[in-house]
Parts: structure tokens; C-alpha cells; sequence
């Protein structure tokens, strides 16, 4: 009994503890928004490797929003809204169609895949992002 | 608990349940990200049926990459179900609903670095050992939030269901139904 006790003392301080340096650790490194003007490139690659280059001087604190603004510039986006934020399906009107063949619209910043879907993705002045039209492996 | 070392026929049938117990729940809880009883069932199976168990997550896996596509996820699914199996197994005299809502919040809480493992592989193929280091770290900082989520997910479940859970357990056990 004295020893379940002793265990589940050291367990949940285990558990603290590793909340605590979680925390941290995502307050430390995740990419967070930036206020203020930025002047970013959207680059859409399609499926027969043709790129389209989009430039937009935006307030826009996430890529969504920056998308949104470039629709004057003739860029389109369609998706299926989730927990997890939008699923993009269309690019300028180009559908990826993972279940019919294992295509998705790839999102790489400056060059390296993207961690993040558009509702998340920090826009940063300078940045390049890129919709790739990539299929499964 | 009977002790066996070969399958029977029972043990066909309750090894066909438990796999059929962890993928309804899982269906049932889709809707909710990042919360699920799958850890649930896996620690409480593995208490209660033994060795059975070893059967149980690769057929649970396997169905899993049948429904949703051998993708890599499905990598990181063969060594994380099995990992917590292991330490259930490891810390399988403990009886307390308290003891397993911190074991089961542990293991949600590190599931992202766990599953990060394949991203440090894939970008040390494709580069130097510090840029797979890299973009596994990217990749699992980025879902720290999730992690949270998932440890809060797994840590309530445990601590709800753990006692009625077993109790019921006991019974069928007591009466020789299943076990």
C-alpha cells in the first residue's frame, strides 16, 4: 500500500513536471503571428509542375488570411472545414484528390515542408509559401 | 485467469473482441481530436487477459492500415501500441484508478514525440542526422497543444472508467464467462 502510494507520488509529479517542460518548450520554439505589415510570396506548383507566383503586402497574422486578400490577385482555395482547421482540397480550382489517387495540396515555407495547416501558419515578412500538388508515396 | 500458451478457440473469440471493443470506441470518438480509449482499452486488456494481448495490437493494427491506408502513421502505430502494452505489462500489479490515469496521461502527453521518431529518421535520410533532429522537433512542437489535449483525454477517461471498468471485469472473470 505504502509502495502504490510512493509510485503514484512519483508518477504524478513525473506528469507535472512534464507539463511544466512541454509548456515551456512550446512557448519557446512554436512559430508564433507577427503584427504589422509583411510583404510575403504564395507560390501554387500544379500538378504538371507549372508555378503560378502571387506577392501581397499584408497585415495578415495567419496564411488563410493572407490567401483570402489574394483573391483579387485571381488565387482560389476550396476545402473541408475540421477540428484541425481547413483541409484544402482545390487550388485554383485544381483538386487534389487523395482518395481517388492519393493526391494533396503539400504547404512548404521558404522551402521546407510546412508544420502547420493555414488557419495556423504564422505569416512572416519575406516568407514564401508554396502549395504543392504532391502525391502519396 | 486460465493460464494457456496456445490459442483456442475462446481465445480467438475474445481476442476478435477486444479488437472490435478498441475499433468501435475509437469510431465512436472520432468527432473528438485527440481523444480516444484506445490507450484505455490496450492498458485494461492487457491487465486482465495476459499474453492474449500480443495477439491483440497487431491484428488491431493491421485492421487500422486496412481501413485507413499503410501510411506513416501506420509506422509510428507499430511501435507506440506495443511500447504502452510493454509498460502496462511492466506495471501490471498496480491497482490503483489513480496510479493508470497517470500512466495512460503520460503516455497521451508524450505521444507526439513519440510519433516524431520517423520525422528525425526521414530528414536524416535526406540530409545530416542534426536536420532529421531538427525537423522531428519542428514537428512535434508544433502539436504540443494537441498533446495536452490528448493527456487531459486519456488521464480523465482512465480515472472515470478504471473502477467500473474492472469491477465489471472481475465479475466475468469470477464467473468464468470469458476468462
Amino acid at each position: 500500500m505504502k509502495n502504490n502510494t510512493k509510485k503514484i507520488i512519483i508518477g504524478a509529479v513525473i506528469l507535472i513536471v512534464l507539463i511544466a517542460l512541454f509548456a515551456v518548450i512550446w512557448n519557446k520554439f512554436s512559430a508564433k503571428p507577427t503584427k504589422g505589415a509583411k510583404n510575403i510570396t504564395v507560390e501554387v506548383v500544379d500538378n504538371e509542375g507549372a508555378t503560378t507566383d502571387y506577392t501581397l503586402d499584408t497585415d495578415a497574422e495567419y496564411l488563410r488570411q493572407a490567401m483570402d486578400e489574394l483573391g483579387d490577385q485571381g488565387f482560389s482555395y476550396e476545402g473541408t472545414e475540421s477540428e484541425y482547421g481547413i483541409m484544402i482540397e482545390y487550388v485554383n480550382e485544381l483538386r487534389a484528390d487523395y482518395t481517388a489517387d492519393g493526391a494533396y495540396w503539400a504547404i512548404y515555407v521558404n522551402g521546407e515542408y510546412g508544420q502547420y495547416g493555414v488557419d495556423t501558419q504564422p505569416v512572416t515578412d519575406g516568407d514564401t509559401y508554396t502549395f504543392k500538388y504532391e502525391l502519396a508515396q | 485467469m486460465k493460464k494457456s500458451t496456445s490459442f483456442s478457440i475462446r481465445d480467438i473469440a475474445q481476442i476478435g473482441l477486444m479488437v472490435a471493443v478498441i475499433e468501435v470506441s475509437k469510431a465512436a470518438l472520432s468527432f473528438l481530436p485527440n481523444i480516444e480509449l484506445t490507450s484505455f482499452w490496450l492498458i485494461i486488456f492487457t491487465l486482465f487477459f495476459g499474453w492474449k494481448i500480443i495477439a491483440v495490437v497487431p491484428v488491431f493494427i493491421l485492421i487500422e492500415g486496412t481501413i485507413y491506408g499503410m501510411n506513416l502513421w501506420w509506422i509510428m502505430y507499430l511501435y507506440i501500441w506495443p511500447l504502452l502494452v510493454l509498460i502496462a505489462w511492466l506495471f501490471r500489479k498496480n491497482d490503483s484508478a489513480f496510479f493508470w490515469a497517470i500512466v495512460s496521461g503520460v503516455f497521451g502527453l508524450c505521444f507526439g514525440a513519440l510519433c516524431s521518431i520517423p520525422y528525425i529518421v526521414i530528414g536524416w535520410s535526406s540530409g545530416t542526422f542534426m536536420s532529421g533532429l531538427r525537423a522531428g522537433f519542428v514537428w512535434w512542437v508544433a502539436g504540443i497543444p494537441w498533446d495536452f489535449v490528448h493527456c487531459g483525454g486519456n488521464f480523465t477517461l482512465m480515472l472515470i472508467l478504471y473502477k467500473p471498468i474492472t469491477l465489471a471485469m472481475r465479475k466475468i472473470n469470477s464467473s468464468n464467462i470469458m476468462i
